[in-house]
């Protein structure tokens, strides 16, 4: 068998080769699937791929819980994980250009008639809205950042633009300021001094976050 | 001029009009401030009597566009103001413009004189029935004299461009509005078919007669030449006249007694693809365009015209060339009852003559082909085809294979073979932009095959000769097709945007290809073996030492041929073997002989050489294994274990062999040999090993696996008897295993682990016993359930959930794969199914709790629920019944606490419609949801039902309806499909359970009407459909309560009155205004009649008082007595005829769904305005 060193292109990005890894090629037709002009890169394995295995282990569904989730709450720390990129879908998410995105758009396309798959990505940063692109052969994997959402009871809103939030366990988060958009910033101001009972929801990722929602939870 | 209309103003003041009119119009012009110019412009148009003023304008003015807004302006004044002018005004108008139009005949700017022509036009026909007979004819005479050429070529010019104004102003599709009734306009149509159509037919023939002598002798100046051209035009222009008066059901019949014998037969629409259409104008029109010779005389004009511009290249395409052969065209489509009964011998003399004169266009064609790489106009060679085209279409393939045998000694079809392979030649190499017409070319010969050879029994056979040219047509197809495809081999695939639009395109190209080679079975399929072969030999001896994507991609389009040519697509049909491959091969016996068999085998061993890793890695790109994938797909569907065999065998097995006839016995071969006691079953054990090998082998190759799962996997599923051998097969029994217990199918994205799971709990359906097939869905999706209740009965699930990729991942794999099995549902495999559903409920809701704010899981848990309770439904006991509804109602209260009330916030206006999108999905599950609970009302085929433990269905989804309605707003009811959903369920609950609406509260009952009241005003059809049912339900329900003395929706009926504003009466009238304002005003659908004569009647019933009121009102809004008293009788009609009687039994509703009928088609004639 031939061995190949994996290629990727990237519109906007020229990640540096951090973890350039020989695998295995599977077509020999492959040896040079790419047009002449496009920018060649040796192809970047993230460090959580070779960190932990994106599935459970073969059998670990039935019987390996255990172990398995103990690994899992390790890897908590890490902010994103692996996904074979044909399998993101549109609103899916995304990490491109080391930001956090949603998916608004996945179509495919073959260097060559008879080369591999490749999927052409047009997300939309999560926080900034920014709109980014990516092609990624569709068979590797892409980081695909942790999004959660929690809910806190909105407090007080202080006078320097950072809001007071109720987290769960009884504590107070301070640390997460006002949106600046104006429409969003006089939704949660009014509806705060309507008097209301507001719920807002926090959107984070990667490091960054964000109020992205926002409910009435007083009585009718 | 005598009779003018208006006051004459004094010359000063007409001055400064049209001073200031030139200056608007100059405005217009230079793009500067055209508000202010229409602020100038618009009065003139506007004001009462400008005819004086206008006339003034054109005949003074030296601004064309002064003089163009001027004509304008008299068209509008006197369409609005023509009540009010005597007769006399109204034809010194009209006249004047025609006068206007010939004096100005050889002016520049022709727009002006069009635009006055037009608007004479318009008048003359708002005019048609206020003129009687002789004033017609004395505007017309005038008219006729110009095109006869008594006042020069200029007049004729501008006589034949009011004939045509006219006669498009008297087509329904092209005429201007004119603020009347319609069937004035169709009045008119029909009036100008009956008198005038075929005379001004005549006179424009006449016309093109006098200046064709000059034309042909070279004496013909300019505008002579211009004058036969657009006479031509102009009689193309009558022919495409939409015939009406030709009695089309006779017509039918005597046409189908011609097909029968003589080989003459109208297909109408088939024309469609290129819109044109067949020209039936009746008998009346057979001394005009049969018998006077006039179609010999201008197919001779035509020819001799070429003749003497042979050299000049741009004649083809100059105005005379081209409506001369419009007009020929045009003419080859005529049928119909303009041919005397003769047994077709009319109809093929014209046919044949046409052609004659035809065939100098096309023939031969590698000349032509020639002189149009070099340069030359393809326009007439178009204009041929579809001449062809048009005489394929009437005659039967016989027939058309023997039009040309007496001009030439070999048949149409031959001609027809040679014209396509020098077309295709061409259309394959394509790197010229110039050479576009061979796409279209193609397209019209491909159509032709298509008619000639989609035919079936008696309509098609072809001659030998036809048989040999197919054959040879095939070969020079696929030879070009391949060299084509070895030449784009390395080409980028860049089509993705537009790819399955090209694969349809391509489809529907392929298949006329394969009709073409299914004509010459005998030659073609060992031809197509040979090809596959080959290439097949040059891999196998490759040794790596070449690179081979040539020959991948020669492969891949000789599968896609062979693909089309052995097998039918048959979308949704049970797929026989086609026609003309089991008739074909009648000498063979032998199975080893048979060159399908042999053609299939090739493929088969092929396809199985991608198992070997090392050919896999070496030869089987994706691409490849997507047109290999696809070929077995289609191969198996119809040639794997096929139903004919099956019955087949039952029947032979109770006879003698030997009463077997021998043509038949090589259908027997070829229907046998991959039948269930031959290698049936090995090729079934092959084809399941390659699908494991593209789903694993190919990581990321969508678009393959995809084509695996939706089109491989679930053809071999969908036979029953297939299925039996497929789940005895230790290889399917190994897919199972990998899907139920192993990870390595979860690389496969999530759609496909949907399909995945449904094919596999479909084949369950194969086993005998009831327990067997449920012990094989729970070994299948045991797994899944027991680990989605782990996770879920974690106590640091909180923890985990969030950060623990994997487990989102699975989980959201899993769930999908729930939902594929549950889509599955079989009435054998329900109870598995179930307990699968039961074993996951809490599960469910505790992840609903947890991912409330990952959309996709949620949606996921929805859409899971929806297809679960739709397939189990209609089996369950009262007990399982009420399990799965209170699961169902928690279900709903969780999603519900979740989400009301909530506003999501986001800077991106694209990731905000995301976020509605996901809400209105949501939602759209959860009315589904309802509506599938709702039908266990109405389907129940659970065994026995426990009176005490069942649960009242009604209750339920009005219990549900409350939870839910609160998320619906009218902003989100404008998705088509949730509104669609959304007024399906209403419909339906007021149909079926009227009584628990007027138990709703206010609140509840208000928002239905609310949504009610919107549905109706929609434009989608469907939707309309439904509400009208709705009201229906609500007024009947009513009424009959009334009747028996009770309240019925009693205070609901009356109580919006002081609460809301919208609605001041009680809902019923209110819903009565609202019809009769929609039946009358509106552009009322016809096929809504009937729901809405449903809805009406009811309505009427309740609110006698209101609708004879309304009815009042609107008579007396009406001003035209005429008009009055027709509406008068008809409402008359509408309630009265028929023996309406004041019950609401179906009989009295039948009787006023015809009133109703009756009275649209009555009413919709005189106020519909256009």
């Amino acid at each position: 068998m031939t061995v190949i060193v994996y290629q990727k292109w990237t519109v906007h990005v020229f990640s540096p080769i951090e973890n350039p890894t020989p695998r295995h090629s599977r077509y020999l037709w492959v040896q040079n699937p790419l047009p002449r002009s496009a920018p060649r890169l040796l192809f970047r394995v993230p460090a959580s791929f070779l960190a932990s295995a994106p599935l459970p282990p073969r059998s670990a569904i039935m019987s390996d819980e255990e172990h398995h989730f103990e690994s899992k709450a390790d890897a908590g720390a890490s902010k994103t994980y692996p996904q074979q990129a044909g399998t993101i879908r549109k609103n899916g998410y995304i990490v491109i250009k080391n930001r956090p995105c949603k998916v608004v758009e996945v179509s495919t396309s073959k260097t060559g008639k008879h080369g591999h798959a490749k999927c052409h990505f047009v997300a939309i940063d999560i926080f900034n809205a920014k709109k980014l692109e990516d092609i990624v052969p569709s068979s590797h994997n892409c980081d695909v950042p942790h999004v959660t959402r929690t809910d806190y009871q909105l407090i007080d809103i202080s006078e320097d633009g950072f809001v007071s939030l109720l987290t769960e366990n009884g504590n107070t988060k301070d640390d997460l300021r006002l949106p600046t958009d104006e429409t969003l910033l006089a939704q949660i101001k009014d509806g705060f001094a309507e008097g209301k009972d507001l719920v807002v929801t926090v959107m984070s990722a990667m490091g960054e976050e964000q109020i992205c929602a926002l409910k009435d939870i007083g009585p009718k | 001029m005598q009779g003018f209309p208006g006051p004459l103003p004094d010359l000063a003041q007409l001055q400064s009009t049209m001073v200031a009119i030139e200056r608007a119009c100059s405005l217009i012009q230079m793009h500067m401030n055209p508000a202010e110019a229409e602020k100038i412009i618009n009065p003139l148009r506007q004001s009462s009597m400008p005819y004086q003023t206008c006339r003034f304008i054109l005949e003074n003015s030296e601004v064309p566009n002064a003089r163009f807004q001027a004509a304008g302006a008299i068209g509008d004044a006197a369409i609005r103001e023509w009540g009010m002018l005597t007769n006399e005004n109204r034809k010194s108008l009209i006249l004047f413009c025609l006068h206007y139009v010939m004096e100005h005949a050889s002016a520049a700017d022709a727009y002006v004189q069009l635009k006055v022509s037009a608007v004479a036009a318009q008048l003359v026909k708002r005019g048609w029935f206020d003129f009687i007979e002789a004033e017609k004819i004395g505007i017309l005479i005038e008219v006729k004299q110009a095109i006869l050429g008594f006042h020069g070529s200029d007049m004729q010019s501008a006589g034949i461009s009011f004939l045509e104004s006219l006669v498009s102003e008297f087509s329904p599709g092209t005429s201007t509005g004119m603020g009347l009734p319609k069937d004035y306009h169709e009045q008119c149509h029909s009036s100008m078919e009956l008198n005038y159509l075929k005379e001004f037919y005549c006179w424009a023939k006449s016309a093109a007669l006098n200046v064709a002598d000059k034309i042909v002798s070279c004496y013909a100046n300019i505008s002579e030449e211009k004058v036969c051209s657009r006479a031509l035009r102009f009689m193309f222009q009558v022919l495409n006249w939409n015939f009406k008066s030709s009695p089309s059901a006779l017509d039918n019949s005597s046409s189908k007694s011609n097909s029968g014998s003589f080989g003459i037969r109208p297909d109408m629409g088939l024309l469609k693809k290129f819109e044109r259409s067949l020209v039936e104008p009746g008998p009346l029109w057979h001394d005009a365009l049969l018998s006077s010779g006039h179609m010999l005389w201008l197919l001779n004009f035509y020819a001799i015209v070429r003749q003497k511009h042979s050299s000049d290249m741009l004649w083809f395409d100059s105005p005379l060339a081209v409506s001369a052969r419009q007009l020929i065209v045009q003419l080859c489509s005529l049928t119909g009852t303009i041919f005397p009964s003769d047994d077709g011998e009319m109809h093929i003399k014209h046919l044949t003559q046409i052609l004659s004169a035809v065939i100098e266009w096309v023939e031969p064609p590698n000349i032509i082909s020639g002189a149009l790489r070099s340069g030359r106009s393809e326009s007439e060679m178009i204009d041929g085809f579809h001449a062809l085209l048009s005489m394929a279409t009437l005659t039967g393939t016989m027939l058309f294979d023997n039009l040309l045998r007496s001009l030439r000694p070999f048949g149409t079809i031959h001609l027809l073979a040679t014209l396509t392979c020098e077309v295709v030649q061409t259309y394959v190499i394509k790197n010229d932009d110039e050479q576009t017409w061979s796409s279209e070319a193609l397209d019209i010969m491909l159509e032709i095959w298509t008619v000639i050879l989609g035919r079936s029994g008696n309509d098609m056979k072809i001659s030998a000769e036809g048989i040999s040219s197919a054959s040879n047509l095939f070969s020079t197809i696929v030879e070009s097709h391949l060299k084509a495809a070895a030449e784009s081999a390395f080409e980028d695939d860049s089509e993705a945007d537009y790819f399955h639009v090209s694969v349809s395109r391509r489809d529907e190209t392929l298949y006329a290809y394969a009709l073409i080679a299914r004509a010459a079975v005998e030659t073609t399929v060992p031809f197509l073996t040979r090809l596959f072969s080959e290439r097949f030999a040059l891999l196998s001896q490759n040794n790596e030492r070449m690179d081979p994507t040539q020959t991948l991609e020669e492969l891949y389009w000789l599968l896609l041929i062979t693909g089309h040519v052995l097998t039918d697509s048959g979308e949704g049909e049970t797929v026989l073997v086609p026609e003309a491959i089991q008739d074909g091969f009648s000498g063979v016996t032998e199975e080893l002989q048979h060159p399908v068999i042999v053609l299939s085998w090739s493929i088969i061993s092929f396809a199985k050489q991608s198992l070997d890793p090392k050919m896999r890695n070496a030869y089987f790109s994706p691409r490849l294994m997507e047109a290999v994938i696809w070929f077995l797909a289609r191969w198996v569907d119809t040639y794997l274990m096929p139903i004919d065999a099956a019955k087949g065998q039952l029947g032979i097995s109770g006879h003698d062999e030997g009463l077997q006839q021998h043509p038949q016995s090589s259908k027997k071969v070829l229907l046998s040999f991959a039948g269930q006691h031959s290698q049936g079953e090995t090729i079934l054990d092959t084809i399941i090993r390659i699908s494991m090998t593209t789903l694993t082998s190919y990581p990321g190759e969508n678009e393959l696996q995809a084509l695996t799962c939706w089109k491989l996997l679930v053809v071999l599923v969908r036979r029953r008897h297939v299925c039996i051998h497929l789940v005895a097969l230790e290889s399917w029994r190994d897919l199972a295993r990998a899907f139920a217990n192993e990870r390595t199918l979860f690389s496969l994205n999530a759609r496909l682990q949907r399909s995945l799971a449904e094919t596999l709990v479909c084949a369950a359906s194969s086993f005998k016993d009831l327990e067997t097939s449920n012990q094989y869905v729970r070994d299948l999706m045991g797994p899944m359930t027991a680990y989605l209740v782990d996770i879920s009965s974690r106590n640091d699930l909180k923890a985990v959930a969030q950060q623990a990729d994997a487990i989102y991942m699975v989980v959201s794999c899993l769930l999908e794969r729930l939902r594929g099995a549950s889509r599955a549902t079989q009435p054998r495999t329900q109870k598995s199914i179930f307990e699968m559903g039961c074993a996951v409920m809490n599960s469910l809701l505790t992840l609903l709790e947890l991912y409330k704010n990952q959309s996709t899981v949620v949606y996921l848990i929805l859409k899971f629920v929806v297809d679960f309770v739709e397939g189990e439904v209609a089996f369950l006991s009262a007990k399982e019944t009420s399990i799965l509804v209170n699961f169902c109602l928690q279900l709903l209260r969780i999603y519900s606490s979740h989400n009301i009330g909530k506003i999501s916030l986001s800077l991106s206006t694209s990731l905000q419609s995301e976020a509605q999108t996901e809400k209105y999905k949501d939602l759209r599950a959860l009315l589904q949801l309802l509506t599938n609970i709702c039908s266990k009302d109405l389907v129940d085929f659970s065994s026995f039902s426990d009176e005490a433990e069942s649960t009242d269905i009604a209750e339920v989804i009005y219990v549900g309806l409350h939870i839910v309605t609160p998320l619906i707003s009218l902003e989100l009811l404008k998705y088509p499909k949730l509104s669609c959903d959304y007024f399906a369920l209403i419909s339906h609950l007021l149909e079926v359970y009227p009584e628990k609406v007027a138990q709703l509260n206010k609140e509840a009952f208000d928002h239905i009407v609310r949504t009610l009241d919107f549905g109706v005003c929609h434009q989608d059809v469907d939707i309309v459909d439904k509400c009208l049912r709705a009201v229906n339900a609500l007024a009947s329900y009513h009424y009959k309560e009334k009747i028996a003395g009770k309240e019925g929706l009693g205070a609901k009926a009356m109580s919006s009155e002081e609460s809301n504003g919208e609605f001041q009466q009680s809902i019923l009238s209110y819903f009565l205004r609202l019809l009769i304002q929609l039946l009358l005003y509106q552009d009322f659908r016809m096929e809504l009649a009937g729901s809405a004569a449903d809805a009406l009647f009811p309505l009427v019933l309740c609110e006698q008082d209101l609708y004879q009121r309304l009815v009042q009102e609107i008579l007396e809004k009406q001003s035209n007595p005429a008009i009055k008293t027709r509406l008068a009788s008809a409402f008359y009609a509408l309630t009265s005829t028929n023996q309406l009687s004041s019950s609401l039994d179906r009989n009295n509703r039948f009787r006023f769904r015809k009133n109703l009928q009756v009275f649209l088609i009555e009413v919709s004639g005189f106020m519909r305005i256009i």
